[in-house]
């Protein structure tokens, strides 16, 4: 469906990563470094360029 | 119904309403008189998997001779085309005319009231164990294999001969504990139960079909543990067959006579011996189905580790799912052999029967309900419903949406979600939550974990780390509510007001949610809670998501004793100032709700 | 909804610590545990037991409803899993609605993963039975629905496991729908030859 890249955030270890999501179908997250499951999806910033 | 499969499931215990697709058998079974001459004259000929590739069938076949239904079936995807005109001989020589190249899958609908599942299981692989030769060397078969080979109705008619030079062997060794008990990535750790007595057992067939045989049995430990086990073993033992203590770690081929030359360790010896045998047989594994998933799926069953089939409760309720009115027997549960098989699934019946019989039984009372006066009509409720149990009227038409008590489940996602706190959960109220939230944090908040767990998981969960007696600190407060999606934003924040360190939400993983799908708005609500205490200047991480299966005790000890040390990294600043912020909060929230309530009057 | 009104008239509320054998009392200091419950608000009578679950515990239950006219009833023992529905009978046979039954996780939850300490499992178990008791407060009596059932069986696999099963229930009666994947039923036991432990033949 409708995936897109979104930036998440492991409030366990810290680690940061991009990936694609479908936010209105949401799906298990699990962090790839400590696999804990509280990744934080980060607020999408609202007109900053994003490289 | 063969060649059939479940398609779909809704309802619940009693109400199950079940669609099953009974796939095209293009040959009318109850006609069928299996004469056999459609497949005489069938020119396709492929590799039969009933005799495990030894011999071949054709495009339309019986899988074996005893098959029930005893009719013939077409596989379509060998066949050569069902249009007459490519080939059609079949249907020519039928001449009760039952084959029908246009037949069609159906889709069939039935009423259930329990559900029994017996879905079985696989055997593994060894190819990946290529020591053994399995793939490189002719010889080297497998243990169901050896099965096809010693039938009398086998492709050899019973004659056990040896693949590459179709002579009956001499000597034949068996390598047991392939697959299984394995603690190195290959196969699975597990015992897969039922392979030493089938070795047992497949011995003495060799002794009794070839007196004189030489048999050789290599193995870690033999496990003859049932009613008549330890007999069979001595029996085996005193026809001659050797038993070698140790597991080959190499096979090679002899060149010349195509042999199989053995290197092994002798534990009892301690010695490295070698071994040349005309064939090998490798004891394969149980695994769970490779298919499983669908059925799993459709009645919200999980697995233990080993990926079988989870039951309510290992001595108290075996053969009960943790799903109500559905239950479990054989090796979808765990390896067994017959006598265990026919065993649960006689339990099975008999806890079937006594719903069945009863004709009748009581749901829990964890059913919500609307309070008219409070909604706003917004119709959220009836979109988070995973049941389609709530049926919310248009939004012009200002009417409070209705619940179908029968239909709702309980998750209480609907009560979590409904902003004007409308939606009552029965025996999970908010004010029994929040009075449970506050007792907690009455004494020493700062030191806690407030936890909430959903019952059917992470509360499992827990109780599966309880029974293994693993240890974790003692940080943690939990409070059980029936599925994380009831878990209400207000419960979070006012736990954070009253000085909770840390809090912890944790529910079933998303292909466990025994609510369908209510799992998914746990989880958007976390990302919404993230994003606000972030707002708010709080640090995010101090609210934390796991999900954790019934079957993951050690997830739940391992995230307890992780999360002991962010507890303690939660400074009294951190928690005054949240705590003063939150009570702000909470005024503001409240405020906003007077102020929308007036508006309404 | 920062405070929540507590409505206290007139509740009377038991607490019944089980000692589980040692399971509990092996680590949680359950005389402790009671002596705190009884400084509870509300908390009309606390009554330890050995083994709550068992008829004698069970008992003392029924007689403490009656004795002390308790209207709501907080069990601190095992996980609800096992005995939620033992104890919910129980209330309802002391004429108390089983949804006035509330229980507190003491024993896998606590007592048996904190074996080594002892003094930090008791306060825990502390506040887990006032959290208990606070719930309590605000329990409500419920009716339960009730489903008739439909009398037919679906059994999924045609094994020997599901053949068994299938069998088994249509001897009794029922309407029994068997549904297998494969072309025909026997599983995997068909392709054996003989089987273990009488060696006879599989089919
Ligand atoms: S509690 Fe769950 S199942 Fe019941 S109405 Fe609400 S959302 Fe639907
Ligand atoms: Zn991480």
């Amino acid at each position: 469906m409708a995936q897109k890249e979104y930036d998440f955030k492991c409030l366990n270890c810290g680690r940061e990563y991009r990936a694609l999501y479908d936010i209105k179908n949401v799906t298990e997250r699990t962090c790839p470094q400590c696999r804990s499951n509280s990744v934080r999806r980060m607020p999408e910033k609202k007109g900053a360029a994003k490289t | 119904m063969t060649n059939s499969e479940v398609e779909s499931v809704s309802g619940f215990v009693g109400n199950f309403n079940v669609t099953i697709r009974k796939k095209a058998r293009y040959v009318d079974p109850d006609e069928c008189t299996a004469c056999a001459e459609c497949a005489n004259i069938c020119p396709v000929a492929v590799p039969d998997e009933y005799q495990q590739g030894f011999s071949s069938r054709k495009a339309i076949y019986m899988p074996f001779p005893q098959a029930v239904p005893s009719a013939y079936i077409l596989d379509m995807e060998n066949c050569l085309g069902n249009n007459p005109i490519a080939c059609g001989k079949c249907a020519d020589v039928c001449e009760k005319k039952c084959i029908n190249y246009d037949d069609q899958d159906e889709l069939i609908n039935i009423e259930a009231g329990v559900i029994i599942v017996a879905t079985g299981m696989d055997v593994y692989d060894p190819t990946e164990y290529d020591e053994y030769g399995y793939t490189r060397f002719d010889n080297v078969i497998t243990s169901m294999e050896f099965e096809r080979l010693i039938c009398a109705g086998g492709p050899t008619e019973g004659h056990f001969i040896r693949p590459s030079d179709r002579k009956i062997p001499k000597s034949i060794g068996f390598i047991q504990c392939v697959g299984s008990r394995s603690r190195n990535g290959r196969g699975n750790p597990y015992c897969s139960n039922i392979c030493c007595m089938n070795t047992v057992k497949d011995t003495l067939l060799l002794c009794d079909h070839y007196p004189g045989v030489e048999a050789r049995v290599f193995y870690m430990d033999m496990r003859a543990f049932g009613k008549g086990f330890e007999d069979l073993y001595m029996r085996s033992r005193e026809e001659g067959v050797k038993y070698v203590r140790g597991i080959p770690g190499d096979v090679s081929e002899n060149d010349e006579n195509k042999n199989l030359v053995l290197t092994v360790e002798n534990t009892t010896t301690g010695r490295r011996e070698i071994h040349e045998l005309e064939m090998l047989v490798l004891s394969q594994g149980v695994i769970p189905r490779q298919d499983g998933d669908q059925i799993k799926r459709l009645l919200t069953l999980s697995t233990t580790s080993d990926g079988f089939i989870m039951e309510s409760h290992p001595k108290l309720k075996p053969v009960d799912a943790p799903t109500k009115g559905v239950y479990i027997a054989g090796c979808v549960e765990s390896p067994k052999d017959v006598k265990d098989s026919v065993t649960q699934a006689s339990a099975a019946a008999a806890r079937a029967s006594i719903l069945l019989n009863a004709g009748k039984t009581r749901v829990e009372a964890i059913t919500s309900h609307v309070e008219t006066d409070k909604c706003n009509y917004c119709g959220i409720c009836a979109d988070v419903c995973p049941y389609n149990a709530i049926l919310a009227p248009d939004r012009k038409a200002k009417r409070a949406p209705t619940i179908i008590q029968a239909a709702c489940a309980g998750c209480g996602a609907c009560a979590a979600e409904c902003a004007q706190d409308a939606i009552i959960m029965r025996h999970f109220r908010d004010e029994q939550i929040m009075a449970q939230i506050e007792a907690i944090l009455e004494v020493e908040p700062h030191k806690h974990l407030l936890t909430f767990a959903c019952n059917w998981c992470s509360y499992a969960g827990g109780d599966n780390a309880g029974t293994a007696r693993l240890q974790y600190p003692t940080t943690s407060r939990l409070i059980r509510t029936m599925c994380s999606g009831r878990v209400d934003e207000k419960f979070v924040l006012h736990a954070f007001r009253l000085g909770a360190p840390m809090v912890l939400v944790s529910g079933c993983h998303f292909a466990d949610c025994h609510y369908i799908n209510a799992v998914h708005w746990t989880q958007k609500r976390m990302d919404r809670l993230w994003n606000k205490l972030d707002k708010l200047k709080i640090r995010p991480d101090r609210l934390r998501l796991e999900w954790i299966s019934a079957a993951e005790g050690q997830k739940f000890a391992k995230v307890m004793r992780e999360l002991e040390n962010s507890v303690r990294s939660v400074t009294m600043e951190e928690m005054e100032y949240t705590m003063k912020i939150m009570a702000e909060e909470e005024n503001r929230i409240l405020e906003k709700k007077l102020k929308a309530a007036a508006k309404k009057v | 909804m920062a405070n929540v009104a507590k409505d206290s008239d007139g509740l009377r509320i038991g607490v019944f610590v089980c000692e589980c054998g040692l399971n509990i009392a092996g680590t949680i200091d359950c005389n402790a545990v009671s002596e705190y419950a009884r400084t509870l608000d509300d908390v009309a009578a606390v009554i330890q037991n050995k083994y709550t679950c068992a008829d004698p515990g069970q008992n003392e239950i029924k007689k403490a409803i009656t004795e002390h006219n308790l209207n709501r009833v907080v069990v601190a023992s095992c996980t609800p899993k096992i005995h939620e529905p033992t104890f919910r009978e129980c209330v309802a046979d002391a004429g108390l609605n089983p949804y006035l039954f509330e229980m507190v996780n003491i024993r896998e939850q606590c007592s048996w993963v904190h074996q080594s300490e002892k003094e930090k499992a008791t306060e825990k178990a502390k506040d887990l039975v006032r959290s208990g008791v606070a719930r309590a407060r605000f329990l409500e009596p419920q009716t339960e629905l009730e489903v008739p059932i439909t009398k037919t069986a679906l059994v999924i696999g045609g094994g020997v496991s599901g053949i068994q099963a299938a069998l088994d229930l249509a001897d009794g009666g029922h309407q029994v729908y068997l549904v297998e994947k494969e072309p025909t039923i026997g599983g995997i036991m068909a392709a054996l030859d003989k089987t273990y432990p009488t060696m006879d033949c599989s089919i």
